[in-house]
């Protein structure tokens, strides 16, 4: 059985899709939906990644120079943020929701003071098609599409079985418990946030060459990340690829029927009732 | 930090003089200028009323001014054609209103910890709205906005439109101001420091919010509506999450808990704003790391430093006045307890709790730890869902019911941990208690409750004379003895005939005990009610020398007089460990 | 008093302002069990928090082979040699039972518990299970087997037998006696005389904060716990 190119086409877009919003949504799993932090700043760290790219094609460095840049400068704001706006915080959640919401606008503005408000474009040195089926993809994605995939498959295997694992596992569950048996969780919790932000990072270098880059793009990596979460529920895999399958597919199959902005306000209409009616997701386990 | 005291008003009429000054020391552009940052100004007030006074934080408020401004410009562009529209023009602020009143009564009434939830929810519909104002283009004017908006009839946009924004803005500080210190501010400063402890007395806290978020959403959407006459044009931006979030800053630097600082918030930053982001390309940076440095370290904002504070109006003095009845049932309700059982996280906590209390007295609970004394409580004042079995007050099945509703069935309950509100004085404490279910609308705003006794008041102050002499103190301040007095006065207030006490010695020295008990037996006397007591001091229970219940492993286990109970050897057992 | 041992003296602490625990001493010596008793809202679980590190001591001294413990942050306590099982809250929910054991070893060697699993068939037939699903009692044996297979020289335990069937408490105080034998301590807050009689070398007895009975079990003698608990 094969696929004329039309649905063929249709449906890798939709894998594709999905696929940038579980690479997006990735850093903010971690920080809300594991350290329980309303990270409001989350579609800023993208944001910084996406930017990396467009610096390191400015100072003509190779493309490639934008990982570690992206990782190096998302890891060092990240433990200032947690030692000193998160971590006093914590208990009270409206605190740290401003106070990221603060840090956000601080990110955005200092970025429009670089490269100021407007967009910039980003070369994409891998502009070749794959030929698949009836139709040919652009290899860029399909590799992104894999990279999902595949790190998706080994944070969750990494998560469930190794020892690192095991004890954000502890501390999420009970963290009073984890201290007595040894662990400490300030580290934890600190460590934990900084690999939440790198996700966010790494994931904006990656999507840069498919994108306007501009300072603003924080905002809807946020919503549709809080929107993934609230849907699929905190804290499991299952729950996130639910979330990723409901508003991602929801939104490419309306925006397929009605355009781009019907397929948004589905998404946010969607995610307001599951704010409303069940905060804790579909998969929670509460 | 000065503790303000003189009447309420005083901020406003400052403003109103500086107002006044301003054209006459500018000039007429300058005037301008201002006064579309007074607009943004009350819209502001709004956030910082909610977000201040109440607790919950507005994350897009910007719907409702944009709202009013979109409603108020077609009104108006409609009324050169057709006067007749202008009779519409209310609509623009009572439309949005209604709609915050909805919104907010569906979220707040479901039980969960809605504030973050709540404020993602204003940010969405912000955004929803954005997305339409810019689709709609036939209502609209879609991204080039809705333009030729005339001017009021009378006034004119770069002149006179100044003075009816002067007058709104002065309003409305002036309105606010007052409304803090009336009983509906005392009751809005509750809620944002334990809104469970507020329901525990029958006030359905969930309409109060919603009350002051369709207040807060007016404000706005009667901002809009100037707007819209004032700048001639509304276009997408007026509903966009980024002036949503500069109304946030606004409150946040100026003073969230102050009308006249999240006003001046406002028109400072923003104007400066407006001034310097074209001069300095790091005046924004400025801004954000002015945002973080208030969340991080002022949580009072730019006013708070200067003293402004929480505007507690000293009361006049006015002469004490009875308080109208309560309206609570006159009879005690017989509890029933069926075969009740509930669970949380995996543990069963009651299993099969079943007993019957009918008519006055105190009987007292007893029981190991686990035994489920404190469950049986929460399953009646709806902390504990019931998974099987039910509980009847009255003759009514009250299974399952919201704290507030069974409070006003005549139902008090004293929290395990003593619970008041510890940022509000204790004579504010004892009025939150003493208006519940005497309070109505009009009476809240009133300054004339704060005069209200009653002879049980006068008696429970005479037995605790050292909660007498701290009246104006925060209650946060007492020791932990005067906060189980307080909190137990505070019960007893509304007259409830129904009194689930927890642990009221807890914490107090056996003197204290002693005298605890003695007010509990003269209160509940004089209310002719009947008490449930969970104690652990047996020296206590042995006082109360009333029926004894002992609990164990989420059930009753034996019932009768403490000598009885002391005597059992069931009772023992479960107490001492069974001997082999 | 020798070197291996907890010793607290005039203790004073509790939450926020207000101050449970108010001045208690004792102490606990190698190869020896303490007992803490009393009723309900005493403070034995203040007490015990405290110790573990998870309360601040607003008064009073605590020392672990002779150390200040006040500077140790609670997370390093158990490299310390002291071990906590708490009172609510016992296990990791998310966690399977084998999960829970070994979560703390750094070899995931289920060899430990070998003897204590033995002794509580229970458990080893769950081993995959999660441990929310376990009732009451089963947590409090998970906890107490966790705690024991940690092997530290001082192990506090919050309430151990609470839901527990009577033959599993015999055996807890059977395992207890063992690991006493052999040079570790406990000190153990219970409301089950039958347990600390079985187990407890000496007693401290709480009322209100304070300390009102202390000495060894075979000098006080369960009548005169009883009467603290009852009256």
């Amino acid at each position: 059985m094969t696929m004329d190119g039309g649905t063929l086409l249709h449906s890798l877009n939709l894998v594709y899709e999905l696929a940038t919003l579980a690479l997006t949504t990735l850093g903010l799993a971690v920080v809300f939906g594991l350290l329980g932090v309303m990270n409001m700043a989350h579609g800023e760290f993208v944001m910084i990644g996406a930017y990396s790219v467009v610096a390191v094609q400015q100072w003509g460095l190779p493309t490639i120079a934008a990982f570690p840049l992206a990782i190096a400068v998302c890891a060092a704001l990240g433990w200032v943020v947690e030692r000193w706006l998160i971590r006093p915080l914590y208990r009270r959640p409206f605190d740290t929701l401003l106070a990221t919401w603060a840090l956000a606008m601080l990110m955005r503005k200092v970025v429009e003071a670089i490269w100021g408000k407007g967009f910039r474009n980003v070369d994409n040195a891998l502009t070749v098609a794959v030929p698949i089926g009836d139709t040919s993809y652009p290899a860029y994605r399909l590799g992104l599409i894999a990279l999902a995939i595949v790190l998706l498959a080994a944070l969750s295997f990494w998560y469930r079985r190794s020892s690192a694992g095991l004890r954000v596992r502890a501390m999420t569950g009970n963290p009073m418990l984890a201290q007595a048996l040894g662990i400490d969780t300030q580290r934890l919790a600190s460590r934990t946030f900084v690999v939440g932000v790198v996700f966010a990072g790494a994931a904006g270098v990656m999507l840069a060459p498919l994108i306007r880059v501009e300072p603003g793009i924080g905002v809807d990596y946020l919503l549709d990340g809080f929107f993934v979460l609230v849907v699929g529920g905190l804290g499991t895999l299952g729950g996130f690829a639910g979330g990723v399958g409901v508003i991602g597919g929801s939104q490419a199959l309306v925006s397929s029927i009605a355009g781009q902005t019907s397929g948004y306000a589905v998404v946010l209409i969607i995610s307001i009732l599951f704010l409303w009616l069940k905060p804790d997701g579909i998969f929670s386990r509460r | 930090m000065r503790r303000l005291r003189g009447r309420s008003l005083w901020p406003a009429a400052a403003l109103a003089a500086a107002l006044v000054a301003l054209p006459l020391v500018g000039n007429d552009f300058l005037a301008y200028q201002v006064a579309l940052f007074l607009i943004y100004g009350i819209a502001t007030q709004g956030v910082a009323l909610c977000w201040g006074r109440l607790g919950f934080l507005p994350l897009g408020h910007a719907l409702f001014f944009g709202l009013g401004a979109y409603l108020a410009g077609g009104t108006a562009k409609a009324g050169v054609a057709q006067p007749l529209w202008w009779l519409a023009f209310p609509l623009a602020l009572l439309l949005p209103a209604l709609l915050a009143w909805v919104v907010a009564r569906l979220v707040f009434a479901r039980r969960m910890r809605s504030g973050p939830y709540f404020s993602l929810i204003t940010l969405a519909m912000t955004m929803l709205g954005f997305l339409a104002a810019q689709q709609w283009t036939g209502l609209t004017g879609g991204f080039n906005g809705m333009g030729d908006i005339p001017e009021p009839p009378g006034l004119e946009r770069f002149s006179t439109l100044y003075w009816l924004v002067a007058a709104a803005a002065v309003a409305s500080t002036a309105a606010l101001g007052v409304l803090v210190g009336r009983p509906l501010g005392v009751l809005w400063r509750a809620i944002a420091q334990n809104e469970e402890r507020l329901q525990l007395f029958g006030y359905a806290t969930d309409r109060i919010k919603a009350n002051a978020y369709a207040l807060s959403a007016l404000l706005a959407a009667g901002a809009g509506a100037l707007f819209a006459t004032h700048q001639g044009i509304v276009t997408p931006q007026a509903m966009s999450f980024v002036l949503a979030t500069e109304f946030v800053i606004w409150a946040a630097v100026g003073g969230k808990a102050s009308p006249l600082g999240a006003l001046l918030g406002a028109v400072i930053v923003g104007y400066a704003s407006a001034e310097l982001r074209d001069h300095f390309a790091t005046w924004e940076v400025f801004v954000g790391l002015l945002f973080i440095a208030v969340v991080r370290f002022l949580p009072e904002g730019l006013s708070g430093l200067a003293g402004m504070k929480v505007l507690r109006a000293a009361r006049p003095r006015l002469a004490p006045v009875p308080a109208p009845p309560a309206r609570a049932p006159r009879q005690v309700p017989a509890l029933v307890y069926d075969n009740v059982r509930s669970s949380q996280g995996g543990v069963r906590i009651l299993d099969g709790l079943s007993f019957r209390l009918e008519g006055p007295g105190i009987r007292a609970v007893i029981g190991p730890n686990g035994a489920g004394k404190t469950s049986a409580f929460n399953v009646l004042t709806g902390h504990l869902p019931v998974i099987g079995g039910r509980i009847l007050a009255g003759g009514r099945d009250v299974t399952g019911q919201a704290a507030w509703r069974v409070a006003r069935m005549g139902v008090g309950r004293k929290l395990q941990v003593p619970s008041v509100f510890a940022e509000l004085t204790v004579r504010e404490n004892l009025c939150v208690a003493l208006w519940a279910g005497r309070l109505n609308a009009p009476a809240a705003l009133r300054n004339a409750p704060h005069a209200w006794h009653t002879p049980l008041l006068d008696e429970m102050l005479g037995c605790f004379p050292e909660l007498a002499a701290s009246l104006d103190e925060p209650a946060g301040r007492l020791s932990q003895g005067h906060r189980q007095a307080l909190e137990f006065v505070m019960t007893v207030l509304p007259e409830p005939h129904l009194l689930l006490l927890d642990e009221p010695c807890a914490g107090l020295s056996p003197a204290e005990t002693h005298q605890m008990i003695q007010v509990i037996q003269r209160a509940v006397r004089r209310l002719n009610a009947a008490a449930l007591l969970i104690e652990h001091d047996l020296a206590a229970v042995a006082a109360l020398q009333g029926e004894v219940y002992v609990f164990h492993q989420g059930r009753m286990l034996a019932q009768g007089s403490l000598q009885a109970m002391q005597a059992d050897v069931a009772v023992r057992a479960v107490y001492a460990g069974a001997r082999k | 008093m020798s070197d291996a041992s907890l010793a607290f003296e005039d203790v004073v602490c509790g939450y926020g302002d207000t101050m449970v625990v108010r001045g208690v001493t004792g102490w606990v010596e190698p190869g020896r069990v303490l007992g803490i008793v009393g009723r309900n809202g005493v403070g034995k679980s203040t007490l015990l928090k405290a110790l573990a590190g998870f309360l601040p001591v607003s008064r009073g001294r605590v020392r672990w082979r002779g150390e200040d413990l006040r500077s140790v942050p609670a997370h390093a306590r158990l490299s310390a040699g002291l071990a906590y099982a708490p009172q609510e809250n016992v296990v990791f929910g998310e966690l399977s039972v084998a999960e829970n054991l070994w979560l703390h070893l750094p070899d995931r060697n289920p060899a430990r518990y070998a003897a204590l699993l033995e002794a509580f068939p229970r458990l080893t037939e769950r081993l995959k299970q999660r441990a929310g699903l376990l009732s009451g009692g089963e947590r409090k044996l998970l906890s107490f087997t966790r705690t024991l297979g940690v092997q530290a020289t001082l192990s506090m335990l919050d309430e151990p037998t609470e839901g527990v069937q009577p033959e599993n408490i015999d055996r807890m105080a059977r395992l207890v006696r063992a690991l006493k034998a052999s040079g570790r301590s406990f000190a153990i807050v219970e409301q089950n005389l039958t347990f600390i009689e079985q187990v407890a070398d000496d007693v401290l007895v709480l009322d209100h904060g304070e300390c009102v009975r202390a000495g060894s079990m075979a000098a006080l003698g369960r009548e005169a716990l009883e009467r603290h608990l009852l009256v």
